[in-house]
């Protein structure tokens, strides 16, 4: 390759990159081209010498990606790594206080929250499926009952079967909602029992 | 090689061969070249890479034969990652040298 097919290559491959940085690249290439030529070289030693442009030009291109989306040199990040490595010893946190308050904290308090919040809540459940069976018997009953009354029997049947639903719907999502509470809690508690607040 | 890794190792190459003296770029290539299986091509973006981040500053200079030359500085934060960089260099090759069967010295 002669000096001008080179340069012409690489101005190709760093397309992307902006005119004032090419140019500058591409001038420290005829620099170096320039330079061998004058202590004898032809200008396809040269170009071997060099390398090929397209790899040459990707170094360019992902330099530039690393420096646009942030990321600092190697030279320095290996230096910042060293330095948070010698300077950040592991720091051992005294956890007796954390775990002591959750151990007593869960005995005393959140057991007995517990306890109460789950009770309703299968209490709640209980009293829909009590309704529920009431409306069927009620329903059920239709047949014994003289002729007169039988459309209030039916409504009333009706009535304790929407209410069954209805509390049967507001226990699902009230369930829901205790599962998810204990959840969290529990992981607050492994958070403060391992790590302190 | 890992690509990271060889970029580290060149960047303390490059800075460390500018420590005693400016050079120019054909010069720094030429030596790097000489010494590591590596191209010419390579050190040109490391240099541009060392001068925006503040490592290297660069100035022309007329020369007796050719064309001026622009010659590549030790800057004092080049300075400094070059110490670093130098001792992380030496911690890392006692290692695998110990862990190689070298004495590790």
């Amino acid at each position: 390759m002669t000096r001008d097919e080179y340069i012409a290559a690489l101005k190709r491959e760093l397309g992307i990159l902006g005119d004032t940085e090419v140019s500058e690249i591409c001038s420290d290439f005829e620099e170096h081209f320039a330079v061998g030529i004058s202590q004898g070289k032809t200008e396809h030693e040269i170009s071997a010498e060099l390398g090929d442009p397209h790899s040459v030009a990707e170094t360019y291109l992902s330099d530039n990606i690393e420096q646009a989306s942030g990321y600092r040199a190697t030279t320095q990040s290996n230096a910042a790594v060293t330095n948070a490595v010698a300077s950040n010893p592991t720091v051992v946190k005294d956890l007796t206080g954390p775990r002591l308050f959750v151990i007593l904290f869960n005995i005393l308090v959140m057991v007995w929250v517990a306890i109460s919040v789950y009770s309703a809540i299968l209490s709640f459940w209980a009293a829909a499926i009590g309704i529920l069976i009431a409306a069927g018997a009620v329903l059920a009953a239709i047949p014994l009952i003289p002729s007169g009354a039988v459309l209030g029997v039916v409504l009333t049947g009706i009535g304790l079967f929407f209410l069954a639903v209805f509390i049967g719907i507001l226990c699902f999502f009230l369930t829901k909602l205790a599962v998810i509470a204990t959840k969290e809690y529990v992981k607050w508690n492994k958070k403060v029992y391992n790590e302190g607040f | 090689m890992n690509v990271q890794f060889k970029k580290g190792v060149l960047d303390l190459c490059v800075l460390s061969m500018l420590k005693d003296s400016d050079q120019y770029g054909y010069e720094l290539a030429n030596t790097l070249s000489a010494l590591i299986q590596i191209s010419d091509g390579t050190v040109y973006p490391i240099l541009r890479k060392l001068a925006t981040d503040g490592m290297v500053t660069t100035y022309l200079q007329e020369s007796q034969s050719g064309p001026p030359r622009k010659y590549y500085k030790l800057t004092g934060l080049g300075r400094k990652t070059l110490t670093a960089l130098l001792e992380e260099w030496l911690t890392f090759t006692r290692s695998v040298n110990q862990i190689v069967g070298g004495d590790g010295k």
